[in-house]
């Protein structure tokens, strides 16, 4: 008995017929039946008649081939519209675009972008490329490597706009570290879904289709395309360096800190517009400087902290303090601190408030700190910084001064009130 | 309406029953299960929903056609629902005491729960569920319940989460409140085992009583809603959604079978007659100068006119198959499924503003002779294009016999077209809820109605109209516990039927009244705190300020026991005061002055007591 098999299972005073599924545990049988319903039965009680071997092909269920429809056409080039380049990395937006093809190494082409998300036609000329295949939680530094590598060669290959499909969990990492790695002439747009693609109220569909509406604008900076507030009414483009991830489940959990959003996609009219100064289409030249120094961590103060905790950054490039307030940690923890820096770890101040400025000034443990050699990463966001001081160990030369200068519109020169 | 012989025709029935629970929560969030107003929205937010397949690769065939439509909805949210309900928050565990009631009524139909049961995700995409699907739970399955002609199957037992009610259609698409989106829903599917209206009508109400007996079901209109699968021999499988009232359920059948007999008749006429279906085409032109308001107003709008040519149908599209509802009526509720008004054909052509001479040059243009009908579309050109399509598609259907599909339930008892029957193909598992294993050992019971009439008789003395009144009346519940605790079993049905019904008669808002309330003021009664004739004024006075408790409102208006002196004062006064007549007639004045003291105390006294006191002064003077 197998998977996709039709099955008779006889358990007790009851039968059920149906399709055996793959969700069957080691407990139950799970069994299709007519009606569409699953249903779980004890496998120790049960009695299975096989009654048709292989009636469903549950592997390759997903691939959903429509039966009659010629795979080998394809799609024609347009010679009127923009070229888009859609790079996947997994995550929920992306499973739609991958689950014909499947494998992480796969290419994928204009015609499996249409099949998924059917809503994308007519809008550019697409070219697809999958990086990685991995839920978000498991992206490395490795990967936002291969990844600004892709991206660079999509640029270079022609690409009018760069449309990155992304996990949401770490989406802000990835897209900080494009930030920092390209000079990019033309819209690189990170985009995902909060809720699962396999649901009618997807948000995967708004969200792609906005993000090549970005992607197509006159705009040279890296973004993050996802829902303005829980209708279907706009998207909020957001500064790659800016944005973070503020809800666990909501579809509009993506928010500018500091800041309204860069700009917006009205769903509607797909109108995009942009509501702050930044770099047009063309005023860069494309280029890419992706070493990374990986020996940096987060450690995010709290009251009762075990000091160990800093013990971890003995002999590291870099550490990022996500303090209190105005950017403090315990006074107890200062020599330490004190000792990582003339050790040759740079340390970076950046506050848990995640609104507003790191400020050492103001009171003494502020003033020890500074003393202590740690460095004032002005409004940069903690996650932010950490990517940053990634980038700068292995590209800047002066890295307390690159800490404290806005390279890609992470640091808020003005703090203006925006609420 | 003509009566049919249904074992002749071949007769299957089944029934579909959807109750609401009356849970304290929802089944995924722990929102509550009220309704509200959808004036008291305090926010709102749209949303468009897309189609997607099942985990076996296949798409729905109702799911694909209702989104063909492109429509977008508005959600109306509350301070009583919450990011579950909005699709913005995963489900929590399904909820305990709905599974626990579900369990019950299993018991009540005899059916074995499932081992382990897996919450599927049910593809509705016309807007009614946020995430586009409904979630759906089978829950145990064979069981089997009496009626009158014999037993009836229970092929499932599902528990479901209720869809959002349909507030209106907006210029964009529809209007939905999410304050009943999610409430538990059990649905409850006969076996095809019903071979009359009759006992259509009976299976539906014992399904009704078996309900109620948890004591743990919503009461009122909607919260219970009857779907009908009917079929005969020669004729198709046909579910008949919505029917509202108990008391249709036979009409529905009986009209369906006339529906289908007559559909079965039309197929053989056509037959005979070698009928087609011609290609849609094109025949604004024979309307350019035309009178008819219809469809002058949708030429001048830029639209078209779309004509079907039906070859052998003349007078078959005309002829009247349900009770005001003809062959035309069907392709009608097809177009307007595509966005038209309706349709015109020949049959009832000229008419309408449409004259002889148009309809002369309308057969010209597609080629129609006298024994053809032509059906018509006038609308904006893609909606009269898709819906001469469905037309004609519908035409052809005709040609074949009864289609098999999903009807809705009109309130004068015939029915019309939904969409296509759904199938298997629009379930797939909702991997946000982790399965369940129902433990049927820790459900009790619950004792039937038909039980309870008859306990409510032998143990507490009730009469036999008033034992069934509150047995399946909505009190049930509360009405047990009252008994259990103290209070007297004849007061407590009274207090609960007869009194509220009074109430609510002298348009005092009973509705305001809550199972707390009625505590309370039975307890003061029991406990001797207010006398019984106190009741319903205390009632009216919590009913019209309900914030108050029952000892605040009875203070408040003066109700509660007065002393036996002050009683004793009140029946002296009216004995003294009527002296004359209590020399002379003794014992017999007794009933007219009782009154009267009652009345003087107005409510405050115990009539027991006054009785005893009044019989007294009475005695110590004649």
């Amino acid at each position: 008995m197998n998977p996709g098999d039709r099955v008779r299972v006889e358990r007790a005073d009851r039968t059920y017929e149906g399709v055996l599924l793959p969700s069957s545990t080691e407990a139950h049988l799970v069994v299709k039946l007519e009606g569409g319903y699953n249903v779980g039965v004890d496998r120790d009680d049960a009695a299975v008649d096989v009654l048709e071997e292989g009636v469903h092909e549950i592997e390759s269920a997903q691939d959903a081939e429509e039966s009659g429809s010629d795979s080998d056409s394809e799609v024609e080039f347009d010679d009127d519209l923009p070229t888009i380049s859609l790079i996947s990395t997994g995550g929920t937006i992306a499973s739609t675009v991958d689950y014909r093809t499947g494998a992480v190494t796969a290419q994928f082409d204009a015609e499996d972008v249409l099949r998924a998300v059917p809503d994308l036609a007519g809008r550019a000329n697409y070219r697809g490329r999958v990086v990685t295949n991995i839920l978000s939680e498991n992206m490395t530094p490795e990967v936002w490597q291969d990844l600004a590598q892709a991206v660079y060669e999509e640029i270079e290959a022609g690409a009018d706009g760069v449309v990155v499909m992304h996990g949401t969990d770490t989406m802000q990492y990835s897209a900080s570290a494009l930030s920092f790695m390209l000079e990019t002439p033309v819209p690189v747009v990170f985009t995902g879904s909060q809720r699962s693609a396999d649901r009618p109220s997807s948000d995967n569909v708004m969200n792609a289709v906005s993000a090549v509406e970005a992607a197509k604008s006159d705009c040279a900076e890296v973004l993050v395309c996802m829902h303005a507030s829980e209708s279907d009414d706009d998207c909020a483009l957001h500064r790659g360096t800016r944005v973070r991830k503020n809800h666990t489940s909501r579809r509009d959990a993506f928010e500018t800190v500091g800041a309204e959003p860069l700009g917006t996609v009205e769903y509607d009219s797909l109108d995009v517009t942009f509501h702050r100064e930044h770099r047009e289409r063309g005023e860069t030249d494309l280029a890419i400087d992706p070493a990374l120094e990986s020996d940096v961590e987060l450690v995010k103060f709290t009251p009762g902290m075990d000091p160990a905790f800093l013990d971890v950054a003995e002999g590291s490039a870099g550490l990022i303090l996500e303090g209190t307030g105005l950017g403090h940690v315990h006074t107890d923890l200062i020599p330490k601190i004190e000792e990582l820096v003339a050790d040759g770890t740079t340390v970076v101040m950046t506050s848990q408030c995640l609104e507003g400025r790191v400020c050492d000034r103001v009171y003494d443990t502020g003033r020890d700190l500074l003393e202590a050699g740690v460095i004032e990463g002005e409004d940069t966001l903690p996650g932010t910084a950490k990517v940053k001081l990634m980038w700068a160990l292995a590209n800047a030369d002066a890295v307390e001064e690159t800490m404290q200068t806005s390279i890609a519109g992470e640091i808020q020169r003005r703090s203006t009130p925006w609420t | 309406m003509t009566e049919y012989d249904y074992e002749d025709l071949g007769l299957v029935a089944g029934l579909e029953i959807h109750q609401q629970l009356d849970t304290a929560t929802k089944l995924f969030c722990n929102c509550p299960t009220e309704l509200r107003d959808p004036d008291e929205s305090t926010r709102r937010f749209t949303r468009y929903l897309h189609p997607t397949r099942s985990e076996l690769g296949e798409i729905d065939d109702a799911a694909l056609e209702e989104s063909k439509v492109d429509r977008e909805f508005e959600y109306l949210a509350y301070d009583t629902t919450c990011l579950v309900e909005e699709d913005d928050e995963p489900p929590h565990r399904l909820d305990d005491e709905a599974l626990e009631t579900v369990l019950e009524i299993a018991q009540l139909m005899a059916m074995s729960p499932v081992d382990q049961a897996n919450v599927m995700r049910k593809l509705v995409v016309d807007g009614s569920n946020t995430s586009g699907f409904q979630r759906s739970t089978l829950i145990a399955t064979d069981g089997e319940i009496e009626t009158e002609e014999g037993p009836v199957g229970i092929e499932d037992l599902l528990l479901e989460e209720e869809s959002a009610q349909r507030v209106e259609e907006t210029d964009d698409g529809v209007r939905y409140s999410l304050d009943r989106l999610g409430i538990p829903l059990v649905e409850i599917g006969t076996s095809p085992d019903i071979r009359s209206p009759e006992q259509a009508r009976d299976a539906a109400a014992r399904i009704g009583m078996l309900l109620r007996s948890t004591g743990k079901v919503k009461r009122g209109l909607g919260t219970i809603r009857q779907d009908v699968n009917v079929s005969i021999a020669e004729g198709a499988r046909v579910e008949i959604k919505g029917v509202q009232s108990l008391d249709d359920i036979d009409d529905i059948v009986r009209t369906e079978v006339g529906r289908q007999t007559e559909l079965v008749e039309i197929r053989d006429e056509l037959e005979a007659r070698d009928a087609a279906v011609g290609d849609p085409q094109d025949v604004s032109e024979v309307f350019a100068d035309t009178d008819s308001g219809v469809i002058g107003g949708a030429l001048d709008g830029g639209g078209s006119v779309m004509a079907v040519p039906l070859a052998g149908f003349d007078g078959l599209v005309g002829r009247e198959i349900a009770p005001d509802r003809r062959l035309g009526t069907e392709f009608s509720d097809h177009a307007k499924r595509h966005g038209a008004g309706g349709i015109f054909h020949t049959d009832e052509l000229p008419a309408y503003g449409v004259t002889s001479e148009e309809v002369d040059a309308l057969r010209d243009a597609v080629g129609a002779t006298e024994d053809d009908a032509v059906a018509i579309v006038a609308a904006a050109t893609d909606v009269a294009s898709s819906s001469i399509e469905a037309v004609a598609e519908r035409a052809r259907t005709a040609l074949e016999g009864v289609p098999e599909e999903t009807r809705g339930a009109n309130d004068d008892g015939t029915t019309r077209y939904l969409r296509p029957l759904p199938g298997a193909a629009r379930m797939y598992p909702e991997t946000d809820v982790p399965p369940v294993e129902p433990d049927p050992s820790e459900v009790a019971e619950p004792e039937l109605l038909t039980a309870k009439v008859e306990r409510y008789q032998a143990e507490y003395d009730l009469d036999a109209g008033l034992a069934e009144q509150v047995a399946y009346g909505k009190f049930m519940p509360l009405f047990e516990d009252l008994v259990a605790d103290g209070t007297d079993p004849t007061l407590a049905a009274t207090t609960l039927e007869s009194t509220v019904t009074e109430l609510r008669r002298d348009d005092v808002p009973v509705e305001n009244l809550t199972a707390t309330h009625f505590e309370q003021v039975l307890g003061m009664a029991t406990a001797g705190d207010l006398p019984n004739e106190g009741i319903p004024d205390l009632l009216s006075a919590l009913a019209t300020d309900p914030s108050r408790s029952a000892e605040e409102a009875a203070e408040a208006a003066g109700l509660g026991s007065a002393a036996e002196d002050e009683v004793r004062e009140a029946v002296l006064e009216v004995v003294e005061r009527n002296e004359g007549q209590v020399e002379q007639e003794g014992m017999q004045a007794f009933s007219g002055l009782m009154g009267e003291c009652m009345g003087a105390l107005r409510g405050k006294a115990d009539g027991d007591l006054v009785s005893e006191l009044l019989r007294e002064e009475i005695q110590k003077r004649a």
